[in-house]
């Protein structure tokens, strides 16, 4: 963004928080994104959708005698923000008044920005015939593959964002980001006995992307391994999950221990601040500060400075994560996480062991390699799961067959306590990301 | 109404037709088939009540366009919320790159032309209505789920109601604009007794007045059904593993035929041949009891438009006959390469998006049989009852998740139990349908669809059903 119009937009979010007071506002936000997004999807060695395009919201929140109330538009025009302005201030008075309500103090500490490295003006400089090819080139390579029957078609895309806030607390600041992701979505098998998969990588740098010979093949090697399955019998089984099925199982752990869940009491972990909920092996941190990462920023939607959180330490819970309001509610401080109206993960993960993820395949006797799930089944209230499922049979540490129409259903609760091994092989794909895990026992549900 | 929503673009857009026919023009600049400009003004509402209180209110206002030309089977998409003449030639020139041939003839005048019947009058137009008013609806939810037991400890309602206007227009000089109203207020409960917790939801609206609440469901049966289910489900039981016979029960099972049949019949997947049903039109796919029908025309559904995302009037298209495959949902593109007709299936979130075929009230016609006499047809099984919802994947195989049922013991159903997951393979489920209940229902007005990122609102329907065998997982 060039810096005329970055002083623009700062200068429409001082105006409007000088507004909001001279209108009644006892306390005002303003949160300005200014998007440019590229997007190629390409299907069989032709363009199937192009899109690019720019964008820009502005979300506001008034707090008058501790009643709070939000707005936002796309529609940038002063007029009408102005007067969204002044709906919210009569709005809030319709509220209840709530102590915990407002923004948080300025920070003391506020973050160095270049140093988290999130911008990369490489990709605001790659031009669409470069960023088309690397997807038509990524198809291509997996459909060399004779056993991929069909295609979902490749994809690259690209976004620069501008984040601007200010609030009435005398906080006014901006940055820069860039992301950029290429993936790859295949079939294989013929018609009645298809079997699917995908692969992608994301990253806030173009040369950290991962190749289109590493995106095809992992591709094709993630969909042909689940040619011709199995279905097994209903049993209790240890079960080895992939780094993907670890991020999903953290992703839930996220939502139960999110501080609104908390206060909500809609987490299994209410109350458990302290005590062990997981076995020693198992650490889990929220990150905000590591430079370069998807879940990296220099402070949060509500002006609170990036963090890091030990959310598990060794078995134990340490933090619940927490905006300020949630924070508030609970007696305890904001770690940042604050996405705007609720709580979201910075660089959430397991801290990951040392063993060799095929190590830990070959220590397992009988069980199951879950590769992906399917559905929904989550339940934060009690902290049960019960998911579709496709995996990996093993036997004797090799693996012998793909299986699929299962269930894997268990409880996180007990799973967090029965983690056997943790691998090495943490990569940072999302912001929510963990290694292989190994764990003692799940319900495989199938004939 | 029509005349209303253009009066609103008018006041939103300030741009003259000519100037509309020169962006379509610069669109097709390279070549191309089609071009379209989609408009869209949405103003939204919501209120959250939870602890007691009213925790906050918001207001929302969301104005763009999203021009695309198609060329061929390839789509050019740019779209803006800054209506600068410089921006939204850029748009178009976005847009237009996706063709390489020499310029065509557009439209040379736009010819507004207006939906025959519509869907949804209202009595009490949301956005009429006074933020007190939408305030004391909230309250009386809040309350009837509060108030049903001690061991209720948690509410959480919210309403939100929002209007979308769009206004599409198009190198064939059609120009078509409606106004849609979407209402939702949903109730969730938590009960607890000692350290257990159990949470119930329950919701309703549709595209509806307020006048909703007093007429069709009120606020109060809204909070007592959510706190009534978080209680039954402290009595609720682990589910059963392994395969059984399942019985699912009508209404909320609707979203068994939203993911096993509906998204493998939209046309994009056949299209492209990754959909099981591609090479299977005419051809028997299911037990023959069953009949499937996608209808956009339902009055006052969440899942209805008198016109779709691309101005196409929407028709109530049969899916599946008696077991014989019979019909796919359409969107222009697709039904341009596959040479059939419109059937106003194309959907799309907001501008920013590319509209895709997407269903809208889908539902499995009734059957014959008590549902009792389904219950009792069955020695040792699983009733189905509250879904949370469910996936497909283009292979036909799915799951749904089961928030409550029961077990079925000697053709009665005994214990609750909770959160098990169903799976299968549709056409091999589709086959395994053995009865079909006389109760046709409709889940609740509050679902959502989500498919390559954009979310829809959708219902779906269906009678009791019983399923021969499907894979139960639980514990074991």
């Amino acid at each position: 963004m060039t810096d005329k119009d970055r002083a623009k937009l700062t200068q429409l979010a001082e105006r409007l928080v000088a507004f909001g007071k001279r209108n009644g506002a006892d306390e005002i936000e303003i949160s300005i994104q200014d998007g440019i997004e590229f997007s190629v999807d390409v299907r069989f060695g032709n363009i199937e959708n192009l899109i690019e395009a720019g964008t820009r919201a502005l979300g506001l929140r008034v707090i008058k005698d501790q009643k709070t109330a939000f707005a936002s538009s796309s529609d940038l025009k002063l007029l009408t923000l102005e007067r969204l302005v002044k709906n919210a201030v009569k709005r809030a008075s319709l509220s209840s008044p709530d102590k915990f309500s407002g923004l948080p103090s300025l920070p003391s500490d506020p973050v160095d920005i270049p140093s988290l490295n999130l911008f990369d003006p490489g990709i605001t400089r790659l031009d669409s015939k470069k960023k088309i090819a690397l997807a038509m080139e990524t198809e291509k390579i997996a459909l060399e593959d004779k056993r991929i029957t069909n295609s979902h078609g490749a994809s690259f895309e690209t976004k620069e964002i501008t984040t601007v806030l200010a609030n009435s607390n005398g906080f006014l600041q901006d940055y820069d980001q860039t992301v950029c992701g290429l993936s790859l979505g295949l079939q294989a098998g013929e018609t009645d006995n298809r079997v699917e998969d995908f692969w992608f990588s994301t990253k806030r740098h173009f040369q950290e992307l991962e190749s289109p010979e590493k995106v095809a093949g992992t591709a094709v090697e993630r969909t042909v391994r689940q040619l011709n399955p199995r279905k097994i019998k209903t049993q209790n089984a240890p079960v080895i999950f992939e780094p993907l099925m670890t991020s999903w199982l953290l992703g839930f752990l996220f939502a139960c221990v999110s501080g609104t869940s908390i206060y909500q009491k809609t987490s299994f972990l209410v109350d458990k601040l302290g005590e062990r909920i997981a076995n020693s092996s198992i650490s889990v941190i929220d990150d905000s500060l590591m430079p370069g990462l998807l879940g990296t920023s220099p402070f949060d939607a509500e002006g609170v400075s990036g963090q890091k959180t030990i959310v598990v330490d060794k078995g134990l819970l340490k933090n619940y994560l927490c905006n300020t309001y949630a924070a508030r509610k609970l007696n305890l401080e904001s770690t940042g996480n604050s996405s705007g109206i609720g709580i979201h993960p910075s660089n959430f993960y397991l801290l990951p062991g040392d063993i060799d993820p095929q190590k830990i395949i070959s220590s397992l006797d009988r069980g199951l390699i879950l590769i992906r799930t399917i559905g929904h089944g989550l339940n934060p209230v009690t902290g049960d799961i019960s998911r579709g499922a496709f995996g990996l049979w093993v036997e004797k540490g090799e693996i012998v067959y793909p299986v699929s129409e299962i269930t894997v259903s268990g409880n996180l609760g007990n799973i967090l306590n029965g983690i056997e091994m943790i691998g090495s092989d943490l990569d940072f794909r999302s912001a929510v990301s963990g290694p292989t895990i190994k764990i003692q026992e799940l319900t495989v549900a199938g004939q | 109404m029509n005349k209303t929503s253009s009066l609103t673009f008018e006041d939103h857009f300030h741009i003259p037709d000519d100037d509309l026919l020169q962006i379509l023009s610069l669109s097709l600049s390279r070549g191309g088939d089609f071009s379209e400009i989609f408009m869209e003004y949405k103003t939204y509402n919501f209120i959250n009540m939870e602890e007691d209180i009213i925790k906050e209110t918001a207001e929302r206002i969301s104005r763009g366009m999203g021009i695309r030309v198609i060329s061929g089977d390839k789509t050019g998409y740019g779209y803006t919320n800054d209506f600068s003449t410089h921006k939204m030639r850029k748009a178009a020139l976005t847009a237009a790159s996706i063709a390489s041939s020499p310029p065509v003839q557009e439209a040379s005048s736009l010819f507004r032309s207006s939906f025959p019947h519509n869907h949804y009058p209202l009595l009490e137009s949301s956005d009429k209505v006074p933020l007190e008013k939408k305030i004391f609806l909230v309250k009386e939810c809040y309350l009837s789920a509060q108030n049903l037991d001690p061991k209720i400890n948690k509410v959480k309602v919210s309403l939100t109601d929002m209007t979308q206007h769009v206004r599409i227009v198009n190198s064939e000089g059609l120009d078509i604009s409606e106004a849609r109203p979407l209402v939702k207020l949903v109730c969730l409960s938590v009960a607890e007794r000692g350290s257990q917790r159990e949470a119930g939801y329950s919701g309703g609206g549709g595209r509806v007045g307020l006048e909703y609440f007093s007429q069709n469901l009120s606020p109060e049966e809204i909070g007592r059904d959510a706190a009534q289910e978080a209680l039954e489900l402290l009595e609720a039981k682990a589910p059963p593993a392994g395969e059984m016979p399942v019985v699912l029960a009508p209404g909320h099972s609707g979203v068994l035929i939203h993911e096993a049949v509906g998204h493998l019949l939209e046309a994009d997947f056949n299209r492209k041949k990754t959909s099981i049903f591609w090479d299977k039109m005419d051809k028997k796919v299911a037990s023959s009891r069953v009949t499937i029908t996608d209808d956009p025309t339902i009055p006052h559904f969440r899942g209805s438009y008198n016109i779709d995302d691309e101005g196409t009037i929407p028709k109530k298209t049969l899916l599946i006959d008696r077991g014989k495959l019979a019909g796919l949902l359409q969107d222009r593109l697709s039904a341009r390469v596959m040479q059939k007709s419109l059937t106003g299936h194309g959907r799309r979130q907001d501008y920013t998006c590319i509209p895709i075929p997407r269903m809208s009230n889908t539902y499995i016609d009734r059957g014959e049989h008590q549902p009792e006499e389904i219950i009792q047809s069955v020695k040792r099984g699983f009733y189905a009852h509250k879904f949370q919802g469910g996936q497909v994947e283009d292979s036909g195989k799915f799951t749904f998740s089961v928030s409550s049922g029961y077990l079925i013991e000697n053709g009665k159903l005994t214990t609750p139990v909770k959160q098990a997951t169903l799976i299968g393979t549709n056409i091999d489920i589709l086959n395994k349908i053995e009865m079909l209940g006389s109760d046709l229902k409709f889940g609740l007005q509050t679902g959502t669809c989500g498919k390559e990122g954009q979310s829809m609102p959708v219902t779906d329907g269906c009678p009791t059903i019983k399923i021969s065998r499907m894979t139960v997982g639980g514990q074991y």
